[in-house]
């Protein structure tokens, strides 16, 4: 699959998930794996080239991290839109 | 500025001789509103005996997943300097060396974009700066690492690696503590910016049994510096001990913790084969006891401090580990164990606890170690049953 069709399905998984359970980077490459038939690698190359433009972020809480999709207020304050 | 608020709870911290952590926020609040208002927020919650931080978020530098730890005040409105007060970790040089001028550098852009407050070193060995807003964070980050500054772990990530001054200072450093520790950190740093493993995971390297980084209580990976072979003795060293008045027998033979000394009042003997490597008794008669020659590390896993469940001391899991640049045979070992740790555990399970939930045995067995009396971590707690079907065949 295309880098771009993963990174689509990421964030789909990722909306859908909001609110309902802190993502870790291993849940979300485990679950694309499934659906996409891609290798660990492959995805979690493409969760990481979101993670650096800012479509997807770390974040931390109570000493462990997850990914999750930031809000419009936090991008803005980081300049990013 | 400086002095907006009146905070006698806190004055109290700055009697007596020690130095004061009042006393040093005073200094900044006279150049920072941040740490003014601080100040107030420090004093309030002595006064209402209650917390007013909060913790975490999306925080940090783009495409990190560390370094950087979200902190808001929950009363902006009463303390606006520190309605953002991140904390940011800066990976510190192995064993803890800096030039003055490179101190000084990073102290002009700490005062330039944060409070100015710092905590040399936390707990993990990052040097900590203390409080500055989201805002400030990329422009502060591009400025350390432009200077060849970056930032250490944090979250569910590899921790920066720390070590003691080994042999850079010590005559007691059996393994070059700094180069391990400068070749894991390089070695992992994918892991160490990029959060992806079930918890936190520490590795810390010390010279040898003294263990000034604590190796043994705080890293879940523990690299501790011994030796082979036996305690080399001087006789004639051990005598000008006794005429100086040293109590060889009650300070030396009976406070050795596996009784393998003896003194009759002339000739002090190890018994070498019996000795645990703990540096007692060459720490206390340093002129007259020195370490074999042939020296490497044990290797142990899996100690923590209480935060989730109670703490753990690190176990030994390799006793004699030769550590030879670039340490090939070290990371080898620690990327199997992370590798079992990172399969099996429970978000938020260090690696100790999963070992005392899955037991020994999957876990030597995961790391390609075969069994050997040094891991039995107590007496009668022996989890070292190999049985296999042909046994009972």
């Amino acid at each position: 699959m295309e880098q771009t069709e993963i990174q689509e399905k990421i964030f789909a998984y990722m909306q859908q998930m909001k609110g309902k359970k802190k993502l870790k980077e291993k849940d979300i490459i485990k679950k694309i794996m499934e659906e996409s038939g891609d290798d660990k690698d492959t995805v979690k190359k493409a969760l990481r080239a979101m993670i650096d433009v800012g479509k997807v972020m770390y974040s931390y809480g109570g000493g462990s991290s997850s990914v999750e999709i930031p809000s419009e207020e936090y991008l803005k304050e980081k300049g990013l839109i | 500025m400086g002095g907006k608020y009146k905070t006698p709870m806190l004055d109290e911290l700055e009697k007596g001789p020690w130095p004061s952590f009042v006393t040093e926020i005073k200094k900044a609040a006279k150049r920072t509103e941040m740490a003014d208002d601080e100040l107030g927020q420090v004093e309030k919650s002595y006064v209402t005996k209650r917390g007013y931080w909060k913790h975490g978020g999306i925080v940090g530098v783009l495409g990190y997943g560390g370094g950087v730890i979200g902190r808001y005040s929950s009363l902006p409105n009463e303390f606006p300097g520190i309605a953002h007060f991140h904390t940011v970790r800066l990976n510190q040089p192995s064993g803890f060396f800096y030039t003055a001028e490179a101190l000084k550098m990073i102290m002009d852009i700490w005062d330039k974009y944060g409070s100015g407050l710092t905590n040399m070193h936390g707990s993990t060995g990052d040097l900590v700066l203390l409080g500055t807003t989201t805002e400030n964070l990329e422009v502060l980050f591009a400025e350390y690492s432009s200077r060849g500054w970056d930032l250490g772990g944090s979250g569910s990530a590899m921790r920066t690696p720390s070590c003691c001054v080994g042999q850079a200072r010590c005559e007691w450093a059996c393994i070059d503590t700094m180069a391990i520790c400068n070749e894991v950190t390089q070695y992992y740093q994918d892991q160490l910016h990029r959060p992806s493993f079930p918890y936190k995971f520490k590795i810390k390297v010390a010279g040898c049994a003294c263990d000034c980084v604590a190796a043994i209580a705080r890293a879940d990976l523990s690299i501790i510096g011994t030796w082979k072979d036996n305690i080399r003795i001087d006789q004639a060293e051990v005598k000008k001990y006794a005429d100086g008045g040293m109590n060889i027998q009650a300070e030396i033979v009976e406070m050795c913790p596996t009784a393998c000394m003896s003194y009759d009042g002339k000739t002090l003997k190890v018994n070498d084969a019996q000795c645990s490597r703990c540096m007692h008794c060459i720490a206390k008669m340093t002129k007259a006891l020195k370490q074999g020659k042939v020296k490497g590390a044990s290797i142990l896993v899996g100690s923590k401090a209480p935060i989730v469940v109670g703490s753990l001391l690190s176990w030994v899991v390799v006793p004699f580990m030769e550590l030879e640049a670039p340490f090939d045979n070290l990371k080898d070992l620690a990327d199997k164990m992370i590798e079992w740790w990172d399969d099996n555990a429970k978000p938020r399970e260090r690696i100790g606890e999963l070992i005392e939930v899955k037991g020994m045995r999957p876990f030597l067995e995961a790391i390609e170690m075969p069994p050997v009396p040094q891991q039995v971590k107590y007496p009668r707690k022996d989890p070292f049953f190999f049985w296999s079907e042909s046994d009972f065949n």
